[in-house]
C-alpha cells in the first residue's frame, strides 16, 4: 500500500489484466501493456488497424506512472484528474460490467447447493440546483428474496471463480432477473425517501422562484412565446430535483450455504 | 417528491452477456469496476472538486471564489467581467471543469474571436485536461464533438448554423462578449437562439458606452430580467438621478456578474515602473523640425502635424510621407519637398534610436519596442542588427501562424520584438518585462493595451516601461499634457476606458487631433488640452464617488 490510492488502483488494474509490471517502487510503476490493453486505452486506432491489416503483431507500448508531480524520470503523475486514469476507469467499468461467479469451495461440504444472488452496484446521480453522486451496492437473494445493502463490502474477502467448483452445484433462481431488478429499484426509492430531502426542497424552491419570474416577464411582454418556452425548458433542466439511477455493474453470484449466513449477518466477511 | 429516472438498459445487457460468457468478467475485474466507479464519484454538493483534479495549476484566491460563486450561487449563468489580466479564462476553465467532473456538462461550445481559438484549445488541453476540437474549413462534426471551440463567424455560417442551433448544449462560453453589446446584430441574434443550459460570458469591459450594453448581455443569460430594452432605457434615462434606481439596477446585475479589480486582488505584486525619457534633438534635427513649421502657412495644419510626429520617430518615417507628397505635387511645390528630403538625408542617426540601443545593451533582458510607423520598424531592426542585437518584427496584420512564429522566435532566440501595433487581443508576452514606447499613441488606452501585453496575470517580475519623447516638440507636449496628468501609469486603469469613449464630440484621438488642428498657437493648444484633461479627471472622480 502506498499513500496514493490511484497508484494502488492502477497497479491492481494492470496486474489483473495480464500486463507485466517491469519496475515498481514506492514512487513509480512501469508497465508493459498487452496488445489488447494498448488498443483499449492508448487511443491509437489507426495504428492497430494498420497492423491488423498487415497481419503484424504490433508493438504495444510501455507506460510509466509516478506518485509525485516532480519525478526525475518523468512519467504520468497519478492524481484525481489524470486523463489516463479516467481512461482506465472507463476501461475497468466496461470490462467488469457483468459477471456470473461461483464461490470457490475447496473442501466438499455437506450441503453442496450454491444459492444465487443478484448483485448490482448502483450510482445515484443527484441533479438539481446542486449535484452529487452516491454509490450503493445491493444484493438480492434470488431464492428467498433477502435484500442486503453494502453487498460488495460483505463479499470483498471471499473467493469467486467463473466456473463452479467440484462437488457443488448452483440452485436455479426462483425470482427472475426482471423481478429481482424491480425489487432493487423499489428499495432505491425507499432509500431515497428515507434520507434528507433538503437539497430537493431547496432546488424546488428555486425552480418555483425562477418560474414565477419568467412568467411575469412573459405576461408583461418583456419576452416572446418562443423564448419563454425555451427558457422554461432550461430552467427545468437546471433546477428540477431528480435522481438518475445508473447500474454501474452487476451479476449473478452463487454462494454456499455456509457463507450465506455469514454474508447476511456480518457486514464484512473477514 | 423526487423523481427517479431508472436505468432500464442493465438487465437486458446482463441477460445477453449471461448467454455469451466471453463477455463476463472474473471476480477481480468485477471488483475493479466497482472500485473505479467508487473512486470516481462526486461525494458532496459543495466545494470545487476541480481543484483536486488540477494540482498543476496555481489558482488565485479570487479565481477560486469566483468559480464557487458562479457554481453554487449563480447556478452556472454569469458574466465574468474581471479587469484585463486577472485570468478570466482560468476562471471559466475551472467552472467548466467542475461541471464536467460532476457529469452535468458533456456537450460544450466555446465561442471566441478567431484569433483566440487555438489558444483556447491549447489552454483547455494543457491546464484543464479537456480535449477540445475546432472546426476547419471542410471538417466539422458539431454533433460528434463533445467540446468545440470556434468563432461566432464560423458558427453562424449557413453551412453550420442550423446544425449548431439544433444541438442542446449543456454549457456555452462566450469570450470577448462585449462584442455582443448590440442586440440588432446577427451575432447577437445567433447567440440568443443557441440552446444552452449553463452559460458564461467573458468580458473585461461589460459597459463600453452605455448601460444598455450591459442590458443586452444580461438578456442572453436571463431574458426579461431587466425588463425590455425600451422600458429599461426610459427608466434609466429619466430617473438616472434617483439614487435608488441605480442601486436597484446594480443589485440586479450584481446577482449575475463577477467583477474583480486589480486593486482588490492583491495582484499588484508585480509593479509597473514607468520612466519618462525626455530626449533632446541634435542641432540639425531641431533645425529641421523648426523649418517644418513653415509648412503651416500654406498647408493644412494636419500635414505639418503628421510630418512633425514622423520626424520625432525616424528620418525614414518622415521620408515616406515627404516622398509621397513630392510625387503628388506640382512643379512649384516640388522644390520645397525635395529640399526637405535632402535635408533629411543629412541627419545623423535618430536620437531615440541611439537611446534605445543604450538601454538594450545595458542588460541581456528581452525588450518590446513599440512604434507607430512601419518605416521606423524597419529602420530600428536594421539599426539593432548593426549593433549585434537580434530582433523580430511584429504586426497585428500578420496572420495567425506568422504571429505565433514571431512570438516563438522572440521567446527562444531574439532579444527584441519590434511591434507596430498592440497586436490585437490575446497575445501574451509575460516572459518579457521591459518595454520601450518608442512613439506614444495619442490615445492613452492604446498605451494601456500595449502595457497589458506584458503586465498581466502571470507576470512574475516588476515591469519596466520607458516612454520616449523629444523635448520641445509636439510629442513632449502630448506626454506632459496627457500622460502625466491623467495619472494613468500609477493605477492600472479600470474605468478610464469607458470615460474616454464617452467624451462628447467624438473619440479621444479625434479630440486631440482637432485641438491641434484648429489652434493657432501653442498657448491655445495648451489651454484646450488642459480642458480636455480636466474633463477626464472630473469624470473619473465622479465615477469613483458613485461606485
Amino acid at each position: 500500500m502506498t499513500l496514493n490510492p490511484y497508484f494502488d488502483f492502477v497497479h491492481q488494474f494492470f496486474t489483473s489484466y495480464g500486463c507485466a509490471i517491469l519496475e515498481k517502487s514506492e514512487s513509480h510503476l512501469k508497465v508493459q501493456l498487452t496488445s489488447s490493453m494498448d488498443e483499449e486505452i492508448m487511443n491509437r486506432p489507426f495504428y492497430w488497424h494498420y497492423m491488423k491489416k498487415m497481419n503484424r503483431p504490433g508493438d504495444p507500448m510501455q507506460l510509466l506512472f509516478t506518485n509525485t508531480s516532480h519525478s526525475k524520470e518523468g512519467g504520468i503523475y497519478l492524481h484525481a484528474g489524470t486523463p489516463k486514469l479516467h481512461t482506465i476507469y472507463r476501461a475497468a467499468i466496461k470490462k467488469g460490467k457483468t459477471a456470473r461467479l461461483y464461490e470457490a469451495v475447496v473442501q466438499p461440504l455437506e450441503n453442496r447447493a450454491l444459492c444465487p444472488w443478484l448483485v448490482v452496484n448502483i450510482h445515484l446521480h443527484y441533479r438539481g440546483k446542486q449535484s452529487k453522486d452516491e454509490t450503493l451496492s445491493l444484493g438480492l437473494n434470488l431464492v428467498h428474496g433477502t435484500l442486503l445493502p453494502n453487498m460488495m463490502d460483505r463479499l470483498w474477502k471471499m473467493e469467486f471463480e467463473p466456473t463452479v467448483s467440484d462437488y457443488t452445484f448452483p440452485m436455479t433462481p426462483l425470482i427472475n432477473l426482471e423481478n429481482a431488478y424491480k425489487r432493487i429499484e423499489r428499495y432505491v426509492e425507499g432509500y431515497v425517501s428515507s434520507i434528507s430531502d433538503e437539497w430537493a426542497t431547496l432546488s424546488l424552491k428555486h425552480l418555483q422562484e425562477e418560474k414565477v419570474l419568467l412568467e411575469s416577464f412573459y405576461s408583461s411582454e418583456d419576452i416572446g412565446l418562443e423564448q419563454f418556452t425555451k427558457e422554461q425548458e432550461q430552467i427545468a433542466t437546471r433546477y428540477s430535483p431528480r435522481i438518475l439511477m445508473e447500474a454501474v455493474n452487476g451479476g449473478l453470484f452463487y454462494i454456499s450455504q455456509k457463507s450465506n449466513s455469514y454474508v447476511i449477518n456480518n457486514l464484512a466477511a473477514d | 417528491m423526487v423523481e427517479i429516472h431508472p436505468d432500464h438498459t442493465f438487465i437486458p445487457t446482463l441477460r445477453d452477456n449471461l448467454n455469451n460468457p466471453n463477455h463476463l468478467s472474473n471476480w477481480e475485474g468485477f471488483k475493479l469496476a466497482y472500485q473505479a466507479a467508487k473512486i470516481n464519484t462526486v461525494p458532496n454538493f459543495d466545494g470545487l472538486l476541480a481543484l483536486e483534479h488540477l494540482p498543476h495549476v496555481q489558482f488565485l484566491d479570487h479565481q477560486i471564489e469566483a468559480a464557487e460563486r458562479v457554481i453554487h450561487q449563480m447556478n452556472g449563468r454569469a458574466i465574468l467581467a474581471d479587469e484585463v489580466g486577472l485570468g478570466k479564462t482560468l476562471e471559466a476553465g475551472l467552472i467548466l471543469k467542475e461541471y464536467m467532473i460532476r457529469g452535468i456538462a458533456r456537450k460544450i461550445l466555446i465561442l471566441t474571436p478567431a484569433s483566440l481559438v487555438n489558444q483556447w484549445v491549447q489552454e483547455l488541453n494543457d491546464k484543464f485536461y479537456i480535449q477540445a476540437a475546432s472546426p476547419r474549413k471542410k471538417q466539422a462534426a458539431w454533433s460528434d464533438w463533445d467540446v468545440t471551440v470556434t468563432s461566432i463567424d464560423m458558427a453562424k455560417r449557413e453551412a453550420h448554423r442550423q446544425e449548431i442551433l439544433s444541438i442542446p448544449y449543456d454549457f456555452i462560453i462566450i469570450d470577448e462578449a462585449h462584442k455582443l453589446k448590440n442586440h440588432q446584430t446577427k451575432n447577437y441574434q445567433f447567440v440568443q437562439e443557441l440552446k444552452k443550459t449553463y452559460c458564461l460570458l467573458l468580458t473585461a469591459t461589460p459597459i463600453q458606452n452605455k448601460l444598455s450594453d450591459l442590458f443586452n448581455l444580461v438578456s442572453i443569460l436571463k431574458p426579461g430580467y431587466l425588463g425590455n430594452l425600451t422600458d429599461f432605457k426610459k427608466k434609466y434615462r429619466y430617473e438616472a438621478n434617483k439614487q435608488g434606481n441605480i442601486e436597484h439596477i446594480h443589485s440586479l446585475v450584481g446577482k449575475m456578474m463577477i467583477r474583480n479589480r486589480r486593486k482588490d486582488t492583491g495582484l499588484d505584486d508585480s509593479k509597473r515602473i514607468v520612466v519618462n525619457e525626455r530626449l533632446k534633438f541634435t542641432e540639425e534635427e531641431q533645425k529641421m523640425y523648426q523649418e517644418l513649421e513653415l509648412l503651416k502657412s500654406d498647408h493644412p495644419s494636419f500635414t505639418w502635424l503628421t510630418l512633425a510626429k514622423e520626424l520625432c520617430s525616424s528620418r525614414e518615417a518622415c521620408y515616406m510621407s515627404l516622398n509621397q507628397m513630392r510625387q503628388q505635387s506640382n512643379e512649384q511645390t516640388m522644390a520645397v519637398y525635395s529640399k526637405f528630403i535632402e535635408q533629411l538625408q543629412q541627419l545623423p542617426h535618430h536620437v531615440k534610436a541611439k537611446r534605445m540601443i543604450e538601454l538594450i545593451s545595458e542588460t541581456n533582458e528581452k525588450f518590446i519596442v513599440f512604434t507607430e510607423y512601419r518605416a521606423t520598424q524597419f529602420y530600428l531592426q536594421w539599426y539593432l542588427q548593426q549593433h549585434g542585437i537580434s530582433s523580430v518584427p511584429f504586426s497585428g496584420k500578420f496572420n495567425k501562424s506568422k504571429r505565433d512564429w514571431m512570438k516563438q522566435l522572440f521567446k527562444n532566440q531574439a532579444q527584441v520584438l519590434i511591434a507596430t501595433e498592440a497586436g490585437g487581443e490575446g497575445i501574451n508576452l509575460q516572459f518579457c518585462h521591459h518595454m520601450i514606447n518608442y512613439d506614444l499613441p495619442w490615445n492613452p488606452m492604446r498605451l494601456e493595451q500595449r502595457i497589458g501585453r506584458i503586465h498581466r496575470f502571470g507576470q512574475e517580475h516588476d515591469v519596466k516601461i520607458y516612454n520616449f519623447a523629444i523635448e520641445n516638440t509636439i510629442e513632449d507636449h502630448i506626454m506632459k499634457m496627457l500622460y502625466e496628468k491623467i495619472e494613468m501609469f500609477k493605477n492600472a486603469v479600470g474605468d478610464l476606458d469607458h470615460i474616454l469613449e464617452q467624451i462628447p464630440g467624438g473619440s479621444f484621438d479625434k479630440q486631440i487631433q482637432t485641438i491641434i488642428d484648429q489652434s493657432d498657437s501653442k498657448g491655445e493648444i495648451d489651454i484646450k488640452l488642459n480642458n480636455l484633461v480636466s474633463y477626464v479627471e472630473h469624470s473619473i472622480s465622479e465615477r469613483r464617488e458613485t461606485s
